[in-house]
């Protein structure tokens, strides 16, 4: 009698186990309707350092969600979307129209690779990381299943690097490979009002020489950025902003240099730019520590917000830029040294 | 001797740190504060709360361990195994996640109350069954209470971004970042707690004998377990809840305060009391000092510096026996 039942427990666990885990790829939807694809055999230098070639251009695409809004803006339309956060609060995503696009990872890190199988994907696209050697999704760090997205098609993408133009230039070219009419897109307007952006903002830094320091502020130490490592901040710098440069960053992560809040006046710039992502808690944070106003920019009111570390599109670098503009344009330069 | 070591450490805390002062600029600040010289600042507003923090916690990790040990006569007793830092964890990621709570001085109240109820949670489970807390039974259920309180923790900052990227900076055990106001409102509790841990020698002595030794000699058992662990849950949950989880401390003390004056506990108690602080500002100091121009965390360098020094003391100390 135990063994009857004991065997019986067994197979139906067993079942149980199967029916969970089959992905059976299926052909669901047909392929988006876009402007002319190109016929025959589609080749890409990706940025990792490989070729990839394919018999025909790809046309169902999944994507990291700051490349997805890249291309989406020249008319090429994902079939999937993985996010590092909710995409409602994605700031890549915002206003975008995500009907019909299956959204397979709310969380950095964490992608539904079973979902993904049964969309069928032609390729993969997703921002490539020199110093991490990965593409967006598939770093060090990540769940190891996660990975197993990079085995259901090719990952190309464009790379974060010296400036967010390579990463706005990479996409269009990548979108135009794959068939977009890039000049009657909405990406050829957006590239427009940015280059229209980056004009008035060189304008106003040959006006003012205006030095500034970009920190992100936490309770028991004050951040200081690399430049280096954010490539919003060298287009900021290239384009007149004098970004200060920390000289001693740590080691160990050396997109910051920490700073005890007992040291925070070591820099004086005109201007102090906290980390958009979190602006309104860092503002509070900074306030909370008795050493804050010793910033005499911070003292004057003089803090602005910084787009960190997320654009992607020429249309949000735009809107970031003016916004930009607008904050520097009062501020006082003799607050700094 | 031991208050003349303290008095060094508490002054050696005001004059040094990530920034270097001059003992003269030090003093001035006492004497006559200037706003605007952030020296000044640093020297009152930064370093005086962080070591008047660092001397109420100290003391409260040593006697709680002191306490601790005694309660269950497991010289490995800590309050992270009691399930006080879990419950202080697991209720600051509920106050992230649900109210949105931003900073440490907001989130504080959240912590004591979430280690109170953990230590209550602990001892309910632990008196299940017919022979009430036992030793025994107490360590098993805070191992219990803290491994459930943890996956659950863990659960929630894997799904948050947000509550990750807050909690792994309270995690690591620090006393940057918490100045006069946060002082004012956790000391009483502290020192209410210091006080009554003072007074527990006797029954601490007593416990130590065994039950029925103890009951023969008319120690109220039962009742005075639930008040010890009252008090070790308002040492700790005190102390995490202003600096975060903070290893060692616990741990170490009452074993070199045992080392130095013996097996009673009216002398362990004050010897745990004096030594908590300057074990736990001695590593604040050496990580504002080492780490400059930023800073390493206490618990950080108390994790680094703290394992070597109890394997050290288990090799050539004489543990005397519980």
């Amino acid at each position: 009698m135990k063994r009857l039942v004991s065997s019986g427990v067994c197979a139906l666990v067993v079942l149980g186990l199967a029916a969970c885990s089959s992905d059976v790829a299926e052909d669901t939807d047909a392929a988006p309707t876009k402007d002319a694809t190109p016929a025959g055999p589609w080749e890409w230098d990706d940025a990792d350092g490989e070729t990839v070639t394919l018999d025909e251009v790809p046309t169902r695409i999944i994507a990291h969600s700051g490349a997805a809004a890249a291309l989406m803006s020249y008319g090429i339309r994902p079939i999937g979307i993985y996010a590092d956060e909710s995409v409602k609060t994605d700031p890549n995503l915002q206003g975008l129209d995500l009907d019909g696009i299956e959204i397979l990872g709310e969380e950095w890190g964490s992608i539904d690779v079973a979902k993904a199988s049964t969309l069928n994907p032609d390729l993969i696209v997703a921002d490539w990381w020199p110093a991490e050697k990965a593409h967006s999704g598939l770093e060090e760090g990540v769940k190891e299943k996660s990975k197993d997205l990079a085995k259901l098609a090719d990952v190309v993408g464009a790379p974060q690097g010296g400036s967010i133009m390579a990463l706005t230039e990479g996409y269009e070219k990548l979108a135009e490979s794959l068939g977009a009419d890039i000049e009657s897109s909405q990406g050829a307007k957006d590239r427009a009002a940015f280059e229209a952006a980056r004009d008035e903002f060189s304008a106003l830094m040959e006006e003012k020489e205006i030095s500034a320091l970009a920190v992100s502020p936490a309770s028991d130490l004050l951040y200081v950025a690399n430049p280096e490592f954010a490539p919003e901040l060298l287009d900021f710098a290239e384009w007149g902003l004098g970004v200060i440069e920390p000289d001693a960053v740590d080691k160990d992560f050396p997109y910051w240099e920490n700073l005890s809040w007992e040291n925070a006046d070591k820099y004086q710039p005109d201007v102090v730019l906290i980390d958009g992502r979190t602006f309104d808690d860092s503002v509070k944070t900074a306030e909370d520590q008795p050493t804050w106003t010793s910033i005499r920019a911070a003292q004057e009111g003089q803090v602005i917000e910084w787009p960190a570390f997320w654009l992607h599109t020429y249309r949000d670098y735009a809107e970031a830029l003016e916004k930009l503009t607008d904050d520097l344009s009062d501020v006082d330069v003799t607050v700094g040294d | 001797m031991l208050l003349v070591v303290l008095a060094a450490i508490a002054f050696l805390s005001v004059t040094h740190g990530s920034r270097s002062i001059p003992l003269r600029d030090v003093v001035d600040a006492f004497r006559h504060f200037d706003d605007g010289a952030i020296e000044d600042r640093v020297a009152l507003q930064l370093r005086v709360p962080r070591t008047i923090l660092g001397i109420l916690v100290g003391a409260a990790l040593g006697l709680a361990g002191a306490i601790l040990q005694g309660l269950t006569r497991n010289p490995l007793a800590d309050p992270g195994i009691m399930g006080i830092n879990a419950g202080a964890a697991t209720a600051v990621v509920l106050a992230i996640t649900v109210l949105g709570v931003g900073s440490v001085s907001g989130y504080i109240w959240f912590a004591f109350a979430g280690a109170v109820l953990a230590t209550a949670l602990v001892y309910v489970i632990g008196s299940l069954g017919r022979e009430g807390a036992t030793p025994v039974k107490m360590a098993l259920a805070g191992a219990a209470v803290t491994a459930g309180l943890t996956s659950l923790t863990t659960g929630m900052m894997m799904t948050d971004v947000e509550v990750l990227d807050q909690l792994r900076f309270w995690q690591v055990g620090s006393l940057a970042g918490r100045y006069a106001p946060i002082v004012e409102g956790i000391a009483p509790f502290l020192v209410v707690g210091i006080v009554g841990a003072l007074l527990c020698g006797r029954a601490l002595n007593g416990l130590a004998l065994g039950d029925d030794t103890a009951r023969a000699l008319g120690l109220r058992v039962g009742r005075t377990r639930v008040l010890l662990l009252g008090l070790v849950a308002l040492l700790c949950g005190a102390g995490t809840a202003a600096c975060g989880p903070i290893v060692f401390v616990g741990l170490v003390v009452p074993h070199v305060a045992r080392l130095v004056c013996g097996p009673d506990y009216r002398w362990i108690l004050p010897y745990s009391m004096l030594l908590g602080p300057v074990l736990l500002l001695g590593a604040d100091i050496i990580g504002r000092v080492a780490g400059s121009p930023g800073e390493l965390q206490v618990g950080v360098v108390m994790g680094v510096l703290g394992a070597p020094f109890f394997v050290a003391l288990v090799r050539w100390g004489r543990m005397s026996e519980l």
